[in-house]
């Protein structure tokens, strides 16, 4: 076995560090040495896109990295997206308005591509939000409603005023 | 009729947002991997690389030395303990761990334990296992030659054959097609797919010496059935086993069958004392657990010179792999396949399907639909359409003039199914109106003389859901009844449990809704639980849309249940008599003096505190509802294609979804499905398939191979409704989730084969690559 | 996985030179990458073994090649050599006919037509990773094979070392490459 190395990350504001092996996955190093289980595997050939995280303000697929590739980075995963408050994200508010989500599964993945999406092209076509997540899959929602939460979160500003929430909110 | 509730309490027809999204768009849900108890190991499996060999040897010194490593089983461990074969669904039986030979690619061969994930892997590749290889069989047609391999030298019957099933009277459908004017006939491949859910399968197996209990979390969409079979295989007691299902990350019927990775988890955490996790690769979930379809099917059809339809026969041959590990109910091999009549009137109609063993993996799964009528479904309506081919009519027209007709229902079909009610046309029409199908054609046939390719599909399925009555219906004995239990709190909150389990259907929302539509309790005042085994009370799980049609109609049978109670409760304190009382969603009145009532609340509140004398305590039920028939949901999906003549590639232009599915409990969700549905359909139609080779090799056997559709293949669905109540069912709904994958396979492949039918294309097999389409506009000579 | 492929290529040797090389296998085993020539179980069949790494994952292929026939006169062998995954992830096969003729200019030229199956793990990568990946083992080889032609005959040709793994990463990208770069060699595959 390799002698272990330090991984020293900032993840969702924080300091984070743990002791590694060389080959163990990002994703690996998330889900486990950090207890972060927001991000998710779902396929062995970086297909999917259930373990995309945000480093250095790029999404990257966490199962195609290792931890100490990482070590330095800024990384937020989809458990820094709702504010210290309590207060859900734009984002995490339009997949829950449009129905965006059905399992959950790729829900994550979907957050931090849409929130890195968003954050470079502020006002996307519904092409070019298709095309921005279409290194993550799904296979409950067939997409639809997916773009229409980016959507959502895209005009946030006019929408939150406007919108009389029917039904259960909590 | 159902009244629709205010907005406040969310009851039936009301698009209310989900209950469940709050911790899954905070990353918090619980999936089976998020799962972490203190001392737990990891379990990885060997497999094998051949599709048939004899196993001679298997050496587990080297891994067994890797430190860290706890344990390597191997099948000759299994057999000690009389669990190196486990029974499936289908009363097959499947070896957990090779023994004496293996039977396809990936079979499983050893199982190592260890600390962590990575070093179960180093273990894994050091355990050598010497094989002989054996012949391979992987063409089902071939499975029944006299010099064919034999695969299964376990059972008493040496042959390949597992069963035969018809239904049907043969010889008077045979009679029919002597006299009739009209035979059309068409041979319809249904490839091997894959479900693959976006989470894949795995279990943590945590035997606690403490308690002698056994906890298994586990992707299943049976929680009790599972614990029941693991009840029964393993001999452990069923009361010291809890089966919880947490969230799960998809199912689409790949997490029903039970998998040897979970066996060998609960043997090793049975022989060590301490949680095991098991937690499946992609690969290894494409390559060896429950794969769909794979039937090759002729349908023939008899009709007159003026498309009356008189007679359909139909011939299947079903590929199992090398295991029959089908879920489908005891008495149906081939599962409801037998609702291929369609939505089609046929005097006389017979069906046989004989089921063979291959070396591929085992199964077949119900993906996303009832057992094997998604099979059923394409294949008559890509017979209807060869059959208006045939007589240049219509497919459109052909289809309306026979629809059963909507007076006939309840209707029975000659190969005996009663259906519960349907109105085909209605739905058609619909479809069309608001695709515009008239200027399609119109458009057609202007595109044709300039040389350009488009082609216009119809779908228009009826799928039988809801298994099922306890006088047909069993799995394993178990009758497929499903149940709800309810509780009301001292303050009007409720609390209730079903013995489903929702794997993104919504039902912590739907089920909410459907108590709120019965009680008037706000649905976001109902709290849904499922998949514990210790606090739900027994179901058979969801899977094949059975849902809504068996614990929807529970619940609400359950909370008819409290409504009884509650009325004679509001009678004490209003002092009248209970006949002097009305209902109105979430209050009993006295008639007449609507200002005397009392709230359900308030009637809660009661139960603990007021109790009327000669009742018990509490507001409670509990009911098993034993459907009295299955469901019969349908609709008419029309796809609308342009073929790129240099490429041969497919593009959807427009998709039009009209279903029925009775009464809707949130159409939000229902939409949601519909969308979910139709593009695993768009897949299966145009990019995907689980083949082997001559060798047994698997192709596609990761995500490299078999492709998913991302948000740039799928297209803007289009999605409307009619409504044709169940008349059996409580609330008159039928179940959804599944009609688009049921329905939509044959409306893309009508569509293709109809932009190129004026070329002579009759039939073209799923999936419809662009290399497919490409060789036929080259052999027609219309390539770009 | 069931692959043809069809190579012919020249030697500036004269023919029975090349026949004679060709013909006994522990000489063709030299210019195999990677494999070597083990034992000798009977005139016509010998025990050989061919170490392949992709990436990390190193297959040691043990198994056997056989002269199934051996035709002096018109100059054609055929050979087929099978053998298995050591740790049992896999088998392999090949059937190699060789033809030669001898040309003008004094050259030899060598035909060859092989049939390869792959079981297992390897294969699941697709044809087109193992068409490359042969076809590049090809080129290597004929190099080889023109090498050895041209040193003296008493040269160590057939000691049984350690045979270097053919790194089939390197080949795999050269196979990447190849796929951008189109096929310039015929080679078919089932």
């Amino acid at each position: 076995m390799a002698k272990k190395q330090l991984v020293s990350v900032k993840v969702n504001g924080r300091q984070r560090e743990a002791a590694v092996e060389p080959r163990l996955l990002l994703v690996h190093f998330i889900r486990e040495s950090l207890q972060l289980t927001g991000t998710h595997i779902g396929c062995d050939t970086s297909h999917c896109g259930a373990c995309t995280v945000v480093l250095n303000g790029k999404t990257v697929k966490s199962c195609t990295m290792f931890a100490v590739q990482a070590d330095g980075a800024e990384i937020l995963t989809v458990e820094g997206l709702m504010s210290a408050g309590g207060q859900l994200h734009a984002l995490q508010e339009g997949f829950k308005q449009e129905h965006g989500l059905q399992c959950g599964f790729c829900t994550p993945g979907m957050l931090m591509s849409s929130y890195v999406l968003l954050h470079d092209n502020p006002n996307p076509s519904e092409e070019e939000i298709r095309r921005g997540i279409s290194g993550n899959l799904c296979r409950c929602t067939g997409y639809q409603n997916i773009v229409g939460a980016v959507q959502y979160a895209a005009a946030k500003p006019t929408k939150a005023d406007a919108k009389v929430a029917e039904g259960v909110a909590k | 009729m159902i009244h629709k509730t205010s907005p406040e309490i969310g009851g039936m027809g009301h698009s209310i947002k989900r209950k469940e999204d709050l911790r899954f768009i905070q990353g918090k849900g619980n999936y089976v991997d998020d799962v972490n108890l203190p001392g737990m190991v990891y379990g990885h499996l060997v497999r094998s690389p051949y599709a048939h060999a004899r196993l001679k040897s298997i050496n587990t010194e080297k891994a067994k030395a890797l430190p860290g490593v706890l344990a390597v089983i191997t099948g000759e461990d299994l057999a000690k303990a009389n669990l190196a074969w486990m029974p499936t669904l289908s009363y097959d039986k499947q070896m957990v761990l090779a023994t004496g030979k293996v039977l396809f690619q990936s079979q499983e061969v050893a199982f190592v334990v260890a600390e962590d994930r990575y070093t179960a892997a180093d273990a894994a590749e050091l355990v050598e296992v010497e094989y002989e290889e054996l012949p391979v069989l992987v063409d089902p047609h071939k499975a029944m030659d006299a010099d064919a391999p034999l695969l299964r030298e376990d059972r008493e019957q040496k042959n390949n054959h597992i069963f035969h099933w018809e239904v049907g009277d043969r010889q008077a459908t045979e009679e029919v097609f002597q006299k009739a004017a009209v035979k059309a006939s068409v041979h319809a491949f249904f490839p091997r797919c894959h479900p693959a859910p976006l989470e894949t399968c795995g279990c943590v197996a945590d035997f606690s010496r403490a308690t002698g209990r056994l906890t298994v979390y586990l992707t299943s969409q049976a929680p009790h059935a599972h614990r029941t079979v693991f009840a029964l295989v393993g001999g452990i007691p069923e009361n010291n086993i809890r089966v919880i299902s947490p969230d799960i990350g998809g199912g689409f019927g790949n997490k029903v069958p039970v998998y040897p990775g979970y066996v060998c988890a609960i043997v090793a955490s049975l022989t060590l004392g301490v949680p095991v996790k098991w937690i499946e690769t992609r690969s290894e979930n494409l390559q060896s657990t429950g794969f769909a379809r794979d039937y090759h099917m002729t349908a023939e059809i008899a009709a007159d010179r003026d498309g009356k339809m008189k007679a359909l026969r139909v011939k299947t041959l079903a590929d199992h792999g090398a295991f029959n590990a089908a879920a489908q109910p005891t008495k149906f091999p081939a599962g409801l396949f037998s609702i291929c009549t369609g939505s089609y009137e046929y005097p006389q109609a017979f069906c046989e399907v004989d089921g063979v063993y291959t070396n591929k993996a085992p199964g077949g799964i119900a993906y996303r639909c009832s057992f094997r009528v998604t099979e059923a479904a394409y294949l008559i309506e890509r017979a209807v359409d060869v059959l208006a081919l045939d007589l240049k009519m219509d497919p459109a027209e052909l289809r309306r003039k026979n629809f059963i007709p909507a007076e006939k229902f309840p209707y029975k079909s000659s190969l005996g199914w009663t259906y519960d009610s349907g109105n085909y046309e209605a739905a058609m029409d619909l479809a069309l109106d608001k695709i515009g199908y008239k200027e399609l054609r119109k458009e057609q046939a202007e595109k044709r003389k300039k040389g350009e390719l488009m082609g216009i599909g119809i779908s228009s399925f009826t799928e039988i859901v809801g298994a099922g009555p306890a006088h047909t219906f069993d799995i394993l004995g178990i009758k497929m009844f499903d149940s709800c239990e309810i509780r009301i709190h001292p303050t009007g909150k409720a609390m209730a449990r079903m013995g489903t389990k929702s794997q993104g259907q919504g039902h912590e929302t739907t089920y909410a809704q459907i108590v709120a539509q019965e009680l008037g309790i706000p649905a976001a005042d109902v709290t849904i639980e499922e998949g514990d085994t210790d606090t739900a009370p027994y179901g058979l799980g969801t899977y094949a849309s059975r849902s809504t049609p068996t614990s929807g109609a529970a619940t609400a049978i359950a909370a008819r249940k409290i409504r009884d109670k509650a009325k004679k409760i509001a009678a004490y304190l209003l002092e009248c008599n209970e006949n002097d009382l009305e209902w109105e969603p979430g209050k009993f009145f006295v008639k007449g003096a609507p200002s005397k009532s009392k709230t359900i609340q308030e009637i809660a509140f009661a139960a603990y505190t007021n109790i009327p004398p000669g009742l018990e305590a509490g507001l409670e039920a509990v009911d098993y509802y034993d459907p009295p028939n299955l469901t019969f949901p349908f609709g008419t999906y029309v796809c609308v294609v342009d073929i790129d003549q240099g490429t041969g590639e497919v593009k959807v232009r427009r998709f039009m979804a009209v279903d029925d599915c009775g009464n809707i409990i949130n159409p939000m969700i229902v939409e949601g499905q519909i969308h979910g549905g139709l593009t695993e359909g768009l897949a299966i139609a145009f990019m995907q398939q689980i083949d082997y080779d001559e060798s047994g090799n698997i192709q596609g056997g990761s995500f490299q191979d078999y492709l998913l559709p991302t948000a740039v293949e799928t297209p803007h669905w289009e999605t409307d409704k009619t409504c044709t109540p169940s008349p059996h069912h409580p609330f008159g709904a039928k179940g959804v989730g599944e009609s688009p994958n049921v329905g939509s396979p044959a409306a893309f492949v009508n569509a293709v084969v109809d932009a190129l039918s004026h070329l002579g294309v009759k039939h073209i097999d799923m999936p419809i690559t662009p290399w497919k389409v490409w060789k036929v506009l080259q052999e027609k000579g219309v390539a770009a | 996985m069931g692959l043809k492929i069809e190579k012919t290529f020249q030697v500036q040797e004269p023919l029975e030179k090349v026949w004679a090389f060709l013909s006994d296998p522990r000489k063709v085993a030299t210019c195999v990458p990677g494999a070597q020539i083990t034992g000798q179980v009977d005139e016509k069949t010998y025990k050989g073994a061919i170490k392949v790494k992709v990436g990390p994952s190193v297959t040691d292929y043990n198994g056997e090649v056989q002269i199934v026939r051996l035709d002096a006169e018109n100059h054609e062998i055929e050979i087929l050599g099978k053998g298995q995954d050591v740790r049992g992830r896999g088998s392999a096969s090949m059937r190699m006919t060789g033809k030669l003729r001898a040309l003008d200019n004094g050259g030899t030229e060598v035909v060859s037509e092989s049939e390869i199956t792959v079981v297992g793990i390897l294969a699941q990568m697709g044809s087109r990773v193992i068409t490359e990946v042969s076809n590049i083992m090809f080129g290597e080889f004929t190099q080889n094979f023109q090498a050895r032609l041209q040193q003296p005959s008493d040269a160590p040709q057939d000691q049984a070392g350690e045979a270097k793994a053919v790194d089939a990463t390197s080949l795999a990208w050269e196979a990447a490459k190849g796929l951008f770069r189109g096929k310039s060699e015929s080679g078919s595959s089932k």
